[in-house]
Parts: structure tokens; sequence; C-alpha cells
């Protein structure tokens, strides 16, 4: 039985869904559509599965991940929806607290995002009763540019055991390319398995490794709005 | 001495600090403890001291911005508030600060820092905000060694060391020097974790100038307010007649029972004080009809005592029913085989197959009418709550 789906049918089928507890690094080249996917998982898991979903931004702030779902027209379940936000702080903007919205210092104070994910998990596990919960990171590669590489190695070994204990399910983003190969094998060691991303040709692949016995086949696909759309696999 | 501003821990403390002290906040990872040592700053410059926060894991003026939701005024202590940034230039801005690390990330510029501040400030309260970036921008063996020598520097020229430390799995040697001989004081600050963190606590782990306080306080982070105490709150339910009533007054310093001829229809109320730990225990009535009145008891309880008459199993199956009930799920539980006296008893083991209870939650018998078996219940729940302490 699967506690966890992605949401994108053929991967979903090819893996036969994801275990809880299971830590996931989602790996590919800067504009490869990883982060529309992200987004992508994060509405299936809050608003088809009605799993809360913890998302730690790095890279864009709270309003602006939000703005874009208002914009693909898509409603988020906001009871289930926690946004750790990293960036805004560090930019000046003027950045208020809100159900959703947690803000953190800096990407470099890994403590107090710690604390604000703990929090948000506190919420939804212990007050509003909510079985499964998500935690999504986006992204990895900015914490690692502010935080050396055992530094983001701690943390994660912390966060991917309380992913374990809690029965939940971790999604971690990183670039290649960016990394040297032995930062990206030290923290493989932490994950369960992989969503691996590549563009070719002006073409978009996906495939997952780790999770079923083989890695799955690369599935081709094409993003269109909000939607992620498989077309064929090699 | 000098407050450390933290409620109960300055009584523990017998006052506080003595001056020339150093104190770490040794806090574990997804717990919010970095407000101690803002609390303790704000409470210095309250008190009329100097006071030097080390700011390293964001820009200072964010960290000014915290200390004002939490309704802190620093901003009229300009006199005796100053922040070392030690942040700025790791991402390469221009920094407003007094005294600033130009590398944050060499330990030798940041002894430089620290060294010249010792020297030169009358005696202050100088607060590490977070320990942790340091060790992790310099390692662990030069951040280390470094501290030892502020500490004792600090000494000699009267000031107080406070330090904010998370205990990411660092090395054993790492972790066992900080919250061994590196500092005069530990106070640990934990969280009461069942899958996930909804509880934290303090206690003092070691104190060279007090005697040894075992003694868990559990408190709240209010914006604003800070740091606030609280009671916790245990559950205490089972089937009817399963003895509910006695077992909250046998473990009661003092209770309160709402009953109608011996059988309780609203609730049971007591608290007790045991070994430093000190609880609100609620007792629910175990009839059904009165089901609706357990939803209203149960919220926010920290753990769970559930009580079942030992000579009469078919309790067992109104007994998972009424924790389904309490929507306790998931929080610390210890079963209570009550009534062991009583000629029929099943042993606890035999109770634990009947019930079909896993192995992680523990059975104590108990006699409640003669309160054998009472306190050490209480003891085994509270090591299940705290469980997973530093």
């Amino acid at each position: 039985m699967s506690d966890y789906t992605l949401g994108i049918k053929e991967l979903d089928n090819a893996i036969g869904g994801i275990r809880k507890g299971s830590n996931i690094m989602m790996i590919g080249p800067p504009m490869s559509g990883k982060e529309v996917i992200l987004y992508y998982i994060m509405y299936h898991g809050s608003a088809v599965t009605e799993n809360a979903v913890i998302m730690v931004t790095t890279r864009e702030s709270a309003t602006h991940i939000l703005d874009w779902f208002k914009e693909h027209r898509l409603v988020l379940p906001l009871t289930r929806i926690g946004i750790v936000d990293c960036v805004t702080k560090t930019l000046g903007g003027a950045a208020v607290e809100t159900e959703n919205i947690k803000i953190a210092s800096s990407p470099v104070d890994l403590t107090g995002i710690g604390v604000k994910i703990s929090q948000f998990f506190e919420e939804y596990v212990m007050k509003k009763n909510i079985r499964k919960t998500q935690l999504h990171i986006n992204s990895l590669s900015t914490i690692l540019m502010y935080s050396n590489i055992q530094t983001v190695f701690r943390f994660l070994h912390v966060f991917t055991g309380r992913i374990k204990s809690a029965g939940a399910l971790g999604i971690y983003m990183i670039e290649s390319g960016m990394h040297d190969e032995q930062s990206i094998a030290t923290l493989k060691q932490l994950f369960d398995g992989m969503i691996e991303v590549k563009s070719e040709n002006d073409k978009n692949y996906i495939r997952i490794v780790g999770l079923s016995p083989k890695p799955t086949p690369w599935f081709e696909f094409e993003i269109d709005g909000a939607n992620i759309k498989i077309v064929g696999s090699i | 001495m000098i407050e450390t501003g933290i409620p109960k821990l300055d009584e523990f403390l017998g006052g506080g600090m003595p001056k020339g002290k150093s104190l770490v906040y040794f806090i574990q990872p997804g717990v919010e403890g970095e407000v101690f040592g803002m609390q303790t700053v704000y409470s210095a410059l309250k008190n009329g001291r100097n006071c030097i926060f080390v700011v390293s894991s964001t820009i200072p003026d964010i960290i000014r911005g915290q200390f004002k939701e939490f309704g802190w005024d620093i901003n009229s202590y300009n006199e005796t508030f100053f922040c070392v940034d030690a942040y700025d230039p790791l991402i390469g801005a221009p920094s407003k600060e007094k005294y600033v690390v130009s590398n944050p990330e060499s330990i030798e510029e940041f002894s430089k820092m620290i060294i010249n501040i010792i020297k030169d400030s009358p005696p202050t309260t100088i607060v590490f905000g977070s320990l942790s970036t340091i060790i992790d921008l310099c390692g662990e063996k030069e951040t280390i060694s470094a501290v030892r020598d502020w500490n004792k520097m600090a000494m000699l020229y009267d000031h107080v060391m406070i330090y904010n430390f998370t205990a990411w799995p660092y090395s054993e040697e790492t972790l066992n020097s900080i919250k061994g001989d590196l500092f005069n004081a530990v106070i640990s600050i934990g969280g009461i974790a069942e899958r996930v963190i909804f509880g934290q606590y303090f206690g003092i782990l070691k104190s060279d100038w007090t005697k040894e306080i075992k003694k868990s306080m559990l408190f709240r982070v209010l914006r604003p307010g800070g740091i606030k105490l609280y009671i916790p709150k245990i559950l205490v339910t089972g089937p009817f007649d399963s003895g509910k009533t006695t077992f909250v007054h046998a473990l009661s310093t003092r209770a309160i029972s709402v009953d109608r001829l011996g059988t309780t229809i609203a609730l049971d109320h007591g608290h007790v004080d045991y070994k430093g730990f000190s609880a609100d225990i609620f007792g629910t009535p175990g009839q059904e009809r009165f089901d609706p009145i357990i939803k209203l008891l149960s919220g926010e309880s920290m753990g769970v005592f559930l009580i079942v008459d030992s000579t009469n199993p078919t309790d067992f199956v109104r007994a998972k029913q009424m924790l389904e009930i309490t929507k306790s799920y998931g929080l610390p539980m210890v079963v209570v085989a009550n009534k062991q006296d009583l000629p029929g008893a099943m042993a606890p083991e035999e109770i634990r197959k009947q019930f079909n209870l896993p192995q992680d939650i523990p059975i104590v018998s108990v006699v409640a009418t003669d309160k054998k078996g009472v306190f050490e219940a209480f003891e085994v729940l509270i090591d299940k709550i705290t469980e997973g302490r530093i």
C-alpha cells in the first residue's frame, strides 16, 4: 500500500506510491522545471490527498508562491499549508507572519528554520490531527551557498530523522551541476530515493531512483501552466 | 549575582550568575530556545548592566526586530547595548555596527574581536546569539578552544558569558565538552516529542555554584512576553469503576472531585508535586453518557494514564474506545493495571496480550486504594513525556 503519491500518474504507477517516512532528493539542472514539479506535488498533496504540506523556501518569498497558485487558478487548502520563508527578511521586505507563513531570519539561520518547521509539524499533527504531512525544501542549493556541507548534513540528519519518526514525506530540491560530486554523495546517504530531472535537446525528462527495485524509465514531460504532462518514455 | 531573567531559573541558580561565570543554553534542534539568550540580554539591560550581543546568523537589525516582537524595547539602551556583527561580512554587505568581525569564517578574527571587547569593556553580559553558527563556520575544535580562552579571560575581567547553542549532531567530543567542562553552567532546553515536538522544557544540567537541582520546567514562548512557565495537564481516563478517582486522589497533594453517590459525573481534579515535577491531573468520568465531557477535558494534555480494572477483561474494549474519544492518540501513555490486590487480577503482561498493546506502552501494577504503584506510574509517565531529553 502506498502512503504518499506525487500526483503524476505514470510515476506513481511505476513506483507503486511512496512509503511513509521517506526522504527524497529531487535533483536536476536549473530551468528544467523542478520548481513547477514541486509546486505540482504540493498542490496534489494538500488539495487532492488532503495532507498537510510544509514548504521551506529559500528562493522565492512566501507571498510569491501563494500568488503563483492564484495565477494558475489553483485553490490551496490554506488550513493545511505552511510556508517557512527564509528570503523576505534578508531582502528587507515587510515580513508579517500569518497562519500560513512563518518567517525565518536568513538561510544561514538553520536553527530558526528548524524551529519553524517543528512548529508547523506540531500544529498539523498535534492540534489539527492530520496524519500525513509533507515537508518540501526549495532548495538545499541556496542553503549550501551559505553553510558548508557538514552543517547542512547535520541539519538534514535531524530533519530526515524527524520525517521518519513522524511517518511524513520529505522532498528536498537540489540543483545539479552546482555542487561537487562529493557533497551530493554525502547528502545522498540521508535519502531513500531520488527524483531525477534532466534536459536534453530541449526536452525535459524525469525518473525516480531508489523507491522501486529498478529505476523507473525516463519519462518525457511537458509543463502546461501548472500541469505536468507525461508525453512519452525512453 | 547577575540575573538570567528566565523565570524560576534564577531561583534554581541561587539568585542568578556570579560575576566571571559562563553559561550555555544547550538547545535541542527544533525547540525555540534562542529566546533564552535574548531574554537574558533584556533582563541585564533592564537591571542597568552593559550588554553585548554577538549576532552570527542574521542581520543585527533583524535581531533588533525580534526583540521588539517580544515587546522588549532595546532602543532606549543605546548607551549600554551593542551588537557584534558577524553576519553582514559573510554575505558581503556593509555593517552599521560598532563592532564587526571582518571575517566570520576565521576563528582568529572572532577571537581578536571578543578578546578586545573583554579587555576594553566594563563588566558586561556578553551573549552569543548562536554558538552553533560560529562552530559551523569556524570548525568544531577551533571554536571550542577559542571559547575556552574567552571564558577564562572573561573571568578575569568580571564579565558574564552566555551562549545559545543548538545541539546539532556534532562530534561526541564537541558535545561532551560543551555539556562537560567548557562552561560553569549548562541549561538544557528540550522538546517533548512523540512523533513531533509538542512541548518544551528547560532544566539545569550542571551548575558549579549551586547544588545540583534536578528540576524541569515546561515553558511556552509568547510574543510579546517571552518565556512563560506553565503547568502541564495530565489526563486520567478509563472505563467506569476502574478506579480513576481513587488514583487521582492517591497521586495528588490536593484533589477535588465532582461526583454523585461515588461515581464521577464531571471531573476529578488534582495537583501533584513529585520529585521536582508538578502537574495538574484531570480525571474523566467513565460512563458513556459523559463522553462529551471527556473531549472537553482532554484538550492540550501532555500525557495520559489509562486506568483499567485488572479483574475485568470486558473493560478493555471500552478502554480502547475511550482512548479514541480523548483523541490522545500519539500522546505519551501509561496503562495503570489497577486493583492488583483483588482475586482474579490479571498480571500486566497478560493484560498487554488481551489488550494487544504495543511493547512501548508501559503497564504498571497499581493498588490505588493503598497508593501502591501510584507514584511509580507517575514517574514512568514523566519519563515517557521527557524521553529523548539530553
